[in-house]
């Protein structure tokens, strides 16, 4: 349970707090008595033993996704591998093509990635999902170009929840010979993963949503066909010269051991998140004029999203300030406007305003999710009380 | 002020409009607004003799839509319908210190208690 200021914590999709066990590793790596040596440094045997530790740790996040070590990167964050795989397949091949494709519906690192290279001269397909939130692999083929590069399509949107069928898109992409990247920052660690049977040439991952510290991720990157990527960022030439810079030992022993948690623990996990998430949608959907965003079954226990009609966005966030949710997602909430993921999915302003996230994760209880549903139910109500007339009866007509 | 950050009238008004609802009977009925733009805010008004005997609204609106609909009700009593010079969105703003970015919601407040003058000068013609 986390409940700090009396705030019940459910933006799990955002962030997670670190688990305790990955906490005390870190600290193993940071202080005199530790192991806190420069890994680069292979002079000495303080320097071996930090490298021994990063190595292992690298073994750890290779395990979950089904990858050889040796073709793991280190990164900041899912933000920077996304860029990576992005720009660096676009810059080290471009003398083969010029061409794209992705989603609408993608996280913004990947989105903003594609409206840079539009900039450089790339051109690039933004696919529109259907109504449930998924890209189909029919799509996919229809949008290869002799010229297509790279596919990037995410495994789990961080909105909705729904989980993509990359392998299919997978399958795809490799008949035709075009590279394929998967964001899968909300999928490591809560849905079983390998880079091989989804056919995945590049797949960026995150420390920080499963339980590790922020500030690092790590890039897959498939040997042979797209281990020439051109870095981002240069000096030193560590990373294979893929990733430039010091390697921070304890936030990668700490990714490491969060992901070797989750191999253990994530199938138990889940079965436990899917049924909290049933009894918080059962709570929420009893209170009527509520539509479920994305796909109703392929998608992750740990979201849930949800619109609520005849009620305002804003106003329902500031009322819900006793939970810690999501309007939209939260890379995006600060700005208020309507998501533009659940516009891609055909939702109106108003209901893709009105829509709050729910994720759930480790830590949170059965009686949270009470709370907060009884929470939900009083404001909702009250809101919608507030209302005039004809905006509630006309939202309820429509439910 | 940051999003999500309100005055404290705002949330009192917010948090307990006393003066939410509808009138039962003869009263005069102003609206504006569209629920699909993001806010909409409908006024009664029982008139008695010349002034506001009793406001109450409705509103579908964010926090500031809410509390600002809220205190026009209320400012409403005791004065003439047909005289609405004395609310300036400005001078609300300030008072409920609501961000630049959001006048256009107190524009719609405004609007709903001018269509509400215009409906008493209709019912009076």
């Amino acid at each position: 349970m986390i409940c700090a200021k009396n705030i019940i914590y459910l933006d799990y999709a955002a962030t997670t707090p670190v688990d305790d066990r990955v906490a005390a590793v870190m600290c193993e790596c940071m202080t005199r008595d530790g192991v806190f040596a420069n890994p680069a440094s292979r002079s000495h045997q303080l320097g071996r033993d930090a490298q021994g530790r990063v190595e292992m740790a690298r073994r750890e996040v290779a395990r979950l996704l089904g990858a050889n070590h040796t073709e793991v990167i280190w990164t900041s964050g899912a933000t920077e591998s996304d860029n990576l795989a992005l720009k660096g397949v676009a810059h080290a091949f471009r003398d083969r093509g010029r061409h794209i494709v992705t989603s609408r519906t993608e996280h913004k690192a990947v989105l903003d990635t594609a409206r840079q290279l539009e900039r450089e001269g790339f051109e690039v397909t933004y696919l529109l999902p259907g109504d449930a939130g998924r890209v189909t692999p029919e799509q996919v083929r229809e949008a290869l170009r002799d010229d297509t590069l790279l596919v990037s399509v995410m495994h789990v949107n961080n909105e909705t929840g729904v989980i993509s069928d990359v392998s299919s898109i997978g399958r795809v992409c490799r008949e035709r010979g075009v590279l394929f990247h998967v964001d899968a920052a909300q999928s490591a660690g809560k849905l079983p993963l390998d880079v091989n049977r989804m056919h995945v040439d590049l797949m960026s991952v995150s420390g920080h949503k499963i339980y590790g510290p922020k500030g690092i991720g790590a890039l897959f990157v498939r040997s042979g066909a797209a281990s020439r990527l051109e870095p981002i960022i240069h000096g030193g030439g560590h990373e294979r010269g893929m990733r430039s810079g010091t390697l921070p030992t304890h936030q990668i022993v700490g990714m490491g051991e969060a992901f070797r948690i989750a191999r253990e623990e994530a199938a138990e996990e889940a079965e436990r998140l899917k049924m909290l998430r049933d009894r918080l949608w059962e709570g929420i959907s009893r209170l009527g004029g509520v539509m479920l965003n994305g796909h109703p079954q392929a998608r992750i226990p740990g979201i849930l999203n949800v619109s609520f009609e005849g009620v305002e966005g804003e106003s329902l966030l500031f009322a819900l300030r006793e939970l810690a949710v999501s309007s939209g997602s939260a890379c995006t909430s600060a700005t208020r406007e309507a998501s533009y993921v659940l516009r891609a999915l055909g939702r109106s302003d108003q209901l893709a305003q009105s829509s709050i996230r729910f994720s759930i994760g480790r830590y949170t209880t059965a009686e949270e999710l009470d709370r907060a549903v009884a929470i939900v139910s009083d404001q909702v109500h009250r809101l919608r009380g507030l209302a005039p007339k004809n905006v509630v009866r006309g939202e309820r007509q429509a439910s | 002020m940051d999003a999500l950050d309100y005055s404290t009238q705002v949330r009192e008004r917010f948090e307990r409009p006393d003066n939410a609802g509808r009138l039962l009977g003869r009263a005069v009925t102003g609206a504006a607004g569209d629920e699909a733009l993001g806010t909409r805010v409908e006024f009664d008004f029982r008139i008695r003799g010349d002034t506001v005997e009793k406001g109450v609204f409705r509103a579908y609106g964010c926090p500031h839509a809410i509390a600002a609909a809220s205190w026009v009700a209320e400012a409403a009593e005791g004065r003439s319908l047909s005289d609405t010079s004395w609310l300036d969105p400005l001078s609300l703003a300030s008072l409920l210190e609501v961000p630049d970015y959001k006048l256009g919601v107190l524009l719609v407040v405004q609007d709903a208690l001018e269509d509400a003058a215009s409906q008493l000068q209709r019912n009076e013609d």
